[in-house]
């Protein structure tokens, strides 16, 4: 790679950065499907991967980060909510 | 009003306050019945009493419908009605049927009705709600036929707006929705199955829709806000309304024989039906907050926030109080459903009706408003019989708590008779709060007849 | 911009972008969709075998490639919100159709992951994991096609010029909805498909 396509690899969109992270993660979450790798640790990171991937759509992609607070607060508490009382069913089930 | 065939509403809107009295009139004495249980027998049996004041609801609340359609369409599309005479025909038609019916059940026993009627040529009586013999339901639908007809007409014929649309839509859902009643399966499981597509399509679907354009409708008119902030409005929570509200039937379909799943779908769709009406209570402070105008038509108004505030809070809360299949499960058919039906029904459709009958009468008895006497004495009635629905609600609430509590749970539970021993206090004091109701219906009748100087025109 | 700048309170927009109704009705949705991951993690923690065995049948890779189709389209809505901005209304339309495109795609793998199930006779009935599987994927599929039908709309709007820079609100009307159908997606597939 000469020293100028690095650089405009580099200068890539952000949001387009943004979307090869989703992808990314989504990639993982299958390979972690694919393992079929279950238990306390690998729900705790698919959950936190689902929450991450949904703060992104919610910051970047709705453009959320550049309105007022309590809007994206809407969306990133209902987030958290959700998430924990998932990890709160599943930390039930496995007990 | 602007119109001149907007005027056909009137008759309408009286033989709506007519039925209205009557039906208040039997469930008074129905309340007593409670108590007292061979009161009036055997001229008025609980269960004639009771499907006269069902009855008279639905028929009342079409005549409201009927007459909020013709006042509101001509406006919306800014043209006279296609047919006035089509109108007046088809309001004596519907009159004269609805009263012979109501004749009919308390004159002879229904049995003999059912035979008279000719009932056994196609059976579609003796179901809750759906009582009306047969030649009724035809009627019903011959004047259905011919409302949407006119109103369709005058729609195309005019300007169209999204509150016409979604009027349509839900005047059209009406009808289809009420064919149902003529479909009388032999298995129980499918007759109740396809008989709440006209009970719950309709007061949980269709009429919703209804609601939501007379309501938008009337805030249009007091408020002066754009018509593109409330139409956006309205698409929101008619669209929201319809997700949740169809396969929302599916909480009717726990314990009747119908497919396991239905508890998850209907508990989760059920749930949400409190949305669309949250969404229309916030909707309609919002644009009273911003208006624009000071309509002289205060009460209007406040009839405007006031089915907002009680459908959210009947249809809203109380729905949901029981509607998820774990807890349906020890309140199905309790005095909790009938709580919830009460502050419903009034909340969402009683009051809307008035609201329109509030804002419109004035205006074809050829004023803005009504003197600011005749709408204090108005707001009297509507705080009595507010008033009186939610003490009505709550009685029946603690009513139904206790009978849950007393004859489905613990060790030893009572039986049902036993049961409504017990709760006997509960049902003299909806009786009292009853009568409060009545006094407040009165109330709000004297204000039509209450002068006073005239508000400005608007 | 830089971070400092999104920071501040002042420079941030009063309202979400897009119509505030859209707003209502996403935060609607999003409440909607709450009640059934909790009702099925809930439902999951009293039959974690049912659950844990049912899984097994679902076929992940197509799970996960509608992830990717769907998170694609989502960053096409967001090329075309980008476009619109400094009056590409050429580009504008065609990231739309390739968003449309992609859910489309997303349809078209459903129904095929649908068909299967249907041949090796699983229905909402099956059992309780099938019935929540089953109502919440008809039910994101009903939206997904109810996100296409806006961006469509809008996309036409787009082609007759009706939206530049200074006026583009319906774009982003549009364009909060398809997301909002992404993110649901997001959480949803690996609830249902993979956590066990």
């Amino acid at each position: 790679m000469t020293q100028n396509t690095v650089k405009t690899f580099l200068y890539l969109r952000p949001c387009t950065w943004d979307w090869l992270l989703l992808m990314a993660l989504t990639l993982m979450i299958l390979m972690v499907a694919e393992t079929g790798l279950g238990g306390r640790y690998i729900v705790g990171l698919l959950i936190v991967s689902m929450l991450v991937k949904t703060q992104i759509v919610a910051d970047y992609f709705m453009g959320l980060k550049r309105v007022r607070l309590r809007w994206r607060l809407i969306v990133s508490g209902y987030l958290l909510v959700v998430m924990s009382m998932i990890g709160l069913a599943y930390k039930l089930s496995l007990s | 009003m602007q119109y001149q065939s907007q005027a056909v509403a009137k008759p309408y809107f009286i033989a709506a306050l007519a039925m209205f009295a009557g039906q208040i009139i039997f469930g008074l004495i129905m309340g007593l019945q409670y108590v007292i249980g061979d009161f009036l027998f055997p001229e008025i049996p609980f269960n004639v009493a009771r499907m006269v004041h069902t009855n008279l609801l639905i028929v009342w609340l079409l005549f409201g419908f009927m007459g909020a359609a013709y006042y509101l369409v001509p406006e919306e599309s800014e043209t006279e009605l296609f047919s006035p005479k089509l109108a007046m025909a088809l309001f004596w038609i519907f009159l004269v049927a609805g009263v012979l019916t109501i004749v009919g059940y308390l004159a002879v026993p229904y049995a003999t009705l059912a035979k008279i009627t000719g009932n056994d040529i196609l059976p579609t009586m003796g179901r809750e709600f759906l009582e009306q013999p047969t030649i009724t339901k035809i009627g019903i639908v011959i004047v259905a036929l011919g409302f949407l007809f006119n109103i369709l007409m005058t729609v195309l014929k005019g300007r169209k707006t999204v509150i016409t649309s979604v009027l349509l839509i839900g005047l059209g859902g009406l009808a289809v929705f009420f064919l149902f009643s003529f479909y009388n399966p032999d298995n129980l499981v499918l007759d109740k199955y396809f008989w709440w597509w006209t009970v719950h399509l309709w007061v949980e679907g269709v009429w919703e829709l209804i609601l939501g354009s007379i309501l938008a409708f009337v805030l249009i008119k007091v408020t002066g806000v754009d018509r593109e902030v409330i139409e956006k409005w309205l698409y929101v929570i008619i669209a929201m309304t319809l997700i949740t509200g169809i396969i929302g039937t599916g909480h009717h379909y726990f314990w009747i024989g119908t497919p396991e799943y239905w508890q998850v779908l209907g508990s989760i769709f059920s749930a949400l039906e409190p949305i669309p009406f949250f969404m229309m209570a916030v909707f309609a402070f919002n644009m009273v907050n911003r208006r624009r105008r000071e309509h002289p038509n205060k009460v209007a108004t406040l009839w405007a926030l006031g089915t907002a505030v009680m459908s959210f809070l009947g249809a809203g809360v109380w729905g949901f109080m029981h509607t998820l299949a774990p807890v349906n499960y020890y309140t199905h058919g309790t005095q909790l459903t009938a709580a919830h039906a009460h502050m419903a029904f009034y909340g969402a459709y009683v009051m809307i009706v008035l609201c329109m009958i509030s804002y419109a009468m004035p205006m074809m008895r050829g004023r803005a408003a009504n003197s600011a006497k005749a709408q204090v004495v108005e707001m009297w009635g509507f705080w009595l019989m507010t008033i009186s629905i939610v003490l009505i609600t709550l009685f029946l609430t603690g009513a139904g708590i206790l009978q849950v509590y007393m004859q489905r749970m613990g060790d030893a539970p009572m039986s049902f008779m036993v049961v409504q021993d017990k709760i006997t206090l509960f049902y003299w004091l909806r009786e009292a709060a009853g009568v409060v109701f009545l006094i407040g219906l009165i109330t709000y009748f004297a204000s039509f007849f209450v002068g006073g100087d005239e508000a400005a025109s608007a | 911009m830089n971070d400092a700048a999104i920071d501040d309170v002042s420079l941030k927009e009063k309202y979400p972008p897009g119509d505030l109704a859209i707003w209502v009705f996403i935060y609607a949705e999003f409440l909607a969709f709450g009640i059934f991951f909790l009702a099925y993690a809930f439902a999951r923690s009293y039959n974690v075998e049912l659950f844990n065995a049912s899984q097994l049948h679902l076929d992940k890779r197509a799970g996960a490639l509608n992830t990717l189709i769907l998170i694609t389209g989502s960053y096409f809505v967001v090329r075309a919100v980008a476009a619109i901005r400094v009056n590409q209304s050429r580009a504008c339309v065609n990231w739309l159709l390739a968003a449309i495109f992609s859910g489309g795609l997303f349809l078209i793998v459903k129904i095929f992951e649908f068909h299967g199930e249907y041949v090796q006779g699983y229905s909402l009935s099956s059992n309780l994991f099938y019935t929540f599987y089953f109502s919440m994927t008809v039910f994101h599929f009903m939206h997904v096609i109810l996100g296409m039908v806006i961006l469509t709309a809008v996309m036409f709007k787009a082609r007759r010029g009706g939206y530049s820079a200074e006026d583009h609100r319906g774009v982003e009307t549009g364009a909060s909805y398809w997301h909002m159908v992404d993110m649901v997606w997001i959480i949803l597939f690996p609830l249902v498909y993979v956590i066990h």
